[in-house]
Parts: structure tokens; C-alpha cells; sequence
């Protein structure tokens, strides 16, 4: 087990979320950065969909109940391990009784650890994820709290220290064409795209709210409910435009001003508020390379660890 | 000429089938076709998502590699579909109407409470889509009698089962939400169970209708 002596500020199990129930408005929940889940759980041998604990901002204590391997990766949010100096994109044993302690980060906010094996909660609808609006998965379908024991399976064996270093961060998101070009406007599009954007404090698992000091993107449109999910970036009338994320709704009326590419929504994970964001529109062709380029990246990562192994 | 849907690749993997200006006047036919749609699609097992929402279709694909395929095939596929080939299951909603707000709903229509339970439970609805959480049916249907302006202030909290009226449209609050419809009654049905095997009871393209119980309070399943 791992027993939480110190919550945080958000501290809640995620996996991959949910497929295959947006019709229903399901949420996909889910690893708000996902790529940090996998390189997490493959250090450790684990299968990539392994649940995981989302670490947001920090300032939370673990104590382990058993004698386990962790890794962490995401966010550096300055773990300790009974006082020594946990790096995240490395492996390291945890005895019986060990506490781990989040301090907060410099840069970034969630941080994601694996333990060996997975975390061990009921499965819902298909996935261990927290959905936090509709109260459901994880535990108790809530944000974990102080003295909620986390089920773990003990591992008493043989590990390698390996490490791996991420995917880059990038404050250039790249984002596929609107479909609402028409009703939108060139203008208010090339308007978008040349805006550096803030990092609204209101901005949580279900969407990044966007701030700007222009009201060029105020617009009184207004659509009939379509289908939406994370990565879809909507237009309020307002001007300022939300990024949907994994607990965002499944369906919405504001127009769309693109959606975010495969390869670069997992970096909304780690922008903190006033952080600056900027998008830059391309092509099918360039998304399905950034794509490539990824997954290269974790393939490569996978051999490195094999002839580790 | 005809108008024609629009369709856009969001992704290389999701797309967007717009029916939504095809047809003001008769939204439900329009939806209908959506439903058989969303059914022919579901039939070739290449989405992990098909989301109806107000005549549109937002559908997610397994793999990249079919994009193009359907970009192609949609519109004939349009042309062709009978929106008789889908059809979904009819649901008796029990209702208790007595909820806090039935007697402005009565009052703001110069009506009786009873007229207003006669008008809404006499409709048939069809769930047009599901969305804003898990569970929650859009419905048409609602009477234009009823019709009435959202609340003004949103209640921080509408119990979950609540039978409600915002504007247009008529619905049934799956869980405890904020919410700025006006409450006219509740149901014990469940809508949204996640322990269930299959965790909502109501589809896209079923129906509906409420059916008044007589006594305050009486249980049933």
C-alpha cells in the first residue's frame, strides 16, 4: 500500500482514461500527460497503461506500506525519499516505511509516479482513471486525501537503475486548421495565431483557460452542440479561448479554433499559470511527423531499455 | 441547389460531419439520419468514438490510415442512409412532480400545476444527443406551452433524478450538479450507473416519456 500522510494540492490515479463512451458524455479523464505515464511505467518494466499517480503542483507526502521500485518523470516537484534527493526519469527501491516527500517546481506542475507493477484500483468503465466531475474510478471517484490507502502489489526483486530523459517542452503549440474557418474570419484567425497568450489561474483538468490583453477575438457567435475532446480549442464570445484536456465535456457550442496536434497537447499538462502560450497553425502532413517524431522517441527510449533490462 | 453537409478532418484521426444547416425547420428528421449514421458507422468497427450532438457527428477514428476513406464515403453515404434503419428503445421515466419550481412554471403560463403535469408527461421525447455529464439526454419534444426562461440565479446544487425546464427543452439531471433549469419533479430511475455493465440507460436516438406518480413520495424501481 501507499498510505497518503499529506495530499497536496491534487493529487488523484490516472491511467490512459476512457475510450468509447463520449456518446454517453463520459469524459476520457486520464494522464494529463501521458507521454511522462509512459516513460514512468516503462523504466519499471511496467505495461504503458499502468495507472499512475498525477502529482499536481506538489507539497504531498507518501508513505509505502511495502517494499517497492518507483519512478517518476514529468514535472521536477523536488521528491525526496527519506530526505535523499529523488531525480525524476530514474528507477529507485523503496523500502517498507519510506516516506516520499513533493516540495514544488521551478518549472512544470504535474509530475507522475510509477510504481512497479501499476497501482492496484478497481477498474471503472474500463480504466482506473479519477473522474473528478462525475465522481467515479480511482478511489471513491475523488481526489485522494489524507489517510486514503492506495492498494500496491509489494516487489521484493531485482531492478536496474535506468534512466531516460523526456520528450522537449515547447511554448510554440502547433494546432490543426479550424473547421470554422468560414464563420470565424481570416483575420480573427491570424489574429490568433500572432497572440501570445497567458496561462489563466482558472485553468484545471477540464481546460486551459488562454488570457490576452487584446479583444480583437470577441465574437457573438454562437453554434449548435458538436462534439468535442481534448485538444479542441474553443472560442467563447468572450475572446478568450479555453484548450480543452481530459476532463473536459463531450460536447460544446462555441466555435473551434483548431485542435491541438497529437504530439504537443501533453505539454498543457505542465504549463503553470502566466505561463506564455503561442499557436502556429500546420498541416496534416507536419502533425502526422510531429507524431512520428514522438513515438520515435519512445521507441528509441523501449531498445535503450531492453538491452538494459 | 441542395445544400450539402459539411465535413472536416480535425485530426488525422477525427472528423467532423456538419448536418447542422441543412434544415432549420426540422431538426428531428435531420437527427434521425445522424442516428442511422452513427449506426452504419458503429457497424464497421473502425472508431473508438462516434458522438452525436445537434446534427453533427464527431467521429474518432482507431487508425490514421482511414481518414481519407471516410472524408470520401460520408456524403454518399448521406444520400443513401434511411433514418428508418436505426431505432432505438422507448423508456417510462416515473416521475413525482412536485419539485420547487412547478408552481412558477404554472404561474409564469397562467396554468394549473396539474395542466402543466397534463402537457409535459402527454409528450413523447427523443433523446437528440447525450452530453454536458455522463447520463444527461438533450430532449425534443418539450411543449412550446412550457417553454420558459432559465432561472436567473443557477442553483448551486440540483439534486440528482431532478425533472427540469430551461427554455426550450425539458431534462433529467443524472447527478447532483449546479444547474439554472427549473424543477418541476424527480425520478428514481438511474440514468448514469458506472458500476453498471452498461452504465447509462438512455442512448442517443431512444425515446421517452414521463409518467406522473399520483402519490408524493412513492417508492418504485
Amino acid at each position: 500500500m501507499i498510505k497518503i500522510l499529506k495530499s497536496g494540492v491534487l493529487l488523484t490515479i490516472q491511467d490512459f482514461g476512457r475510450v468509447g463512451y463520449r456518446h454517453l458524455g463520459v469524459s476520457k479523464a486520464g494522464s494529463l500527460d501521458p507521454f511522462a505515464q509512459i516513460i514512468a511505467n516503462r523504466l519499471l518494466n511496467n505495461n504503458d497503461n499502468d495507472a499512475v499517480l498525477e502529482i499536481t503542483v506538489g507539497l504531498c507526502e507518501l508513505e509505502f506500506t511495502c517494499d517497492t521500485v518507483i519512478a517518476l518523470h514529468g514535472a521536477d516537484l523536488q521528491a525526496t525519499l527519506d530526505g535523499q534527493i529523488i531525480y525524476p526519469g530514474w528507477t529507485y527501491a523503496v523500502k517498507n516505511k519510506q516516506v516520499l516527500s513533493f516540495a514544488t517546481g521551478r518549472a512544470g506542475l504535474r509530475a507522475y509516479l510509477a510504481v512497479k507493477g501499476g497501482i492496484q484500483n478497481t477498474e471503472v468503465m474500463g480504466s482506473k482513471s479519477t473522474d473528478l466531475n462525475a465522481c467515479f474510478g480511482g478511489i471513491q471517484g475523488r481526489a485522494l486525501t489524507t489517510d486514503d490507502e492506495i492498494p500496491i502489489t509489494p516487489y521484493y526483486g531485482e531492478f536496474i537503475k535506468v534512466g531516460a530523459i523526456a520528450p522537449p517542452q515547447r511554448k510554440l503549440i502547433r494546432l490543426y486548421p479550424s473547421p470554422h474557418a468560414n464563420l470565424l474570419g481570416k483575420p480573427l484567425l491570424d489574429t490568433f495565431a500572432a497572440t501570445a497568450f497567458k496561462v489563466s489561474t482558472n485553468s484545471n483538468r477540464m481546460g486551459v483557460r488562454l488570457e490576452h490583453n487584446k479583444n480583437s477575438l470577441v465574437h457573438s457567435h454562437s453554434l449548435p452542440s458538436l462534439g468535442v475532446s481534448p485538444g479542441s480549442i474553443q472560442l467563447p464570445p468572450n475572446g478568450d479561448p479555453i484548450v480543452l484536456l481530459n476532463d473536459g465535456q463531450t460536447t460544446g457550442g462555441y466555435p473551434l479554433l483548431g485542435t491541438v496536434i497529437e504530439a504537443d497537447l501533453h505539454q498543457f499538462a505542465q504549463f503553470r499559470p502566466l505561463d506564455t502560450v503561442e499557436f502556429k497553425y500546420v498541416t496534416f502532413e507536419e502533425a502526422a511527423k510531429a507524431k512520428q517524431k514522438l513515438d520515435g522517441h519512445l521507441h528509441q527510449l523501449s531498445l535503450a531499455l531492453k538491452n538494459n533490462l | 441547389m441542395k445544400p450539402t453537409p459539411h465535413i472536416y478532418a480535425l485530426t488525422n484521426s477525427s472528423l467532423l460531419f456538419d448536418a447542422s444547416h441543412l434544415d432549420a425547420k426540422d431538426k428531428l428528421s435531420i437527427q434521425k439520419k445522424i442516428w442511422a449514421l452513427t449506426n452504419h458507422c458503429k457497424s464497421t468497427d473502425e472508431f473508438t468514438d462516434l458522438v452525436p450532438a445537434m446534427n453533427s457527428l464527431t467521429l474518432y477514428l482507431k487508425s490514421d490510415k482511414h481518414l481519407n476513406k471516410w472524408l470520401q464515403v460520408l456524403p454518399s453515404l448521406w444520400d443513401d442512409i434511411k433514418s428508418s434503419t436505426f431505432k432505438g428503445q422507448h423508456h417510462l421515466i416515473e416521475t413525482t412532480y412536485n419539485g420547487e419550481d412547478i408552481n412558477y412554471v404554472a404561474n409564469y403560463h397562467n396554468l394549473s400545476a396539474d395542466e402543466v403535469i397534463n402537457i409535459h408527461s402527454k409528450a413523447k421525447y427523443h433523446v437528440l444527443f447525450l452530453g454536458f455529464q455522463p447520463g444527461f439526454a438533450y430532449l425534443h419534444g418539450l411543449d412550446e406551452q412550457l417553454h420558459t426562461p432559465r432561472r436567473d440565479e443557477p442553483r448551486v446544487r440540483v439534486p440528482k433524478g431532478s425533472v427540469a425546464i430551461g427554455a426550450a427543452q425539458t431534462g433529467i439531471y443524472p447527478a447532483d450538479t449546479p444547474g439554472g433549469w427549473h424543477i418541476i419533479g424527480n425520478t428514481n430511475t438511474s440514468l448514469f450507473d458506472s458500476t453498471s455493465a452498461q452504465p447509462c440507460l438512455i442512448q442517443p436516438g431512444d425515446t421517452l416519456e414521463f409518467v406522473p406518480l399520483v402519490n408524493k413520495g412513492a417508492t418504485h424501481d
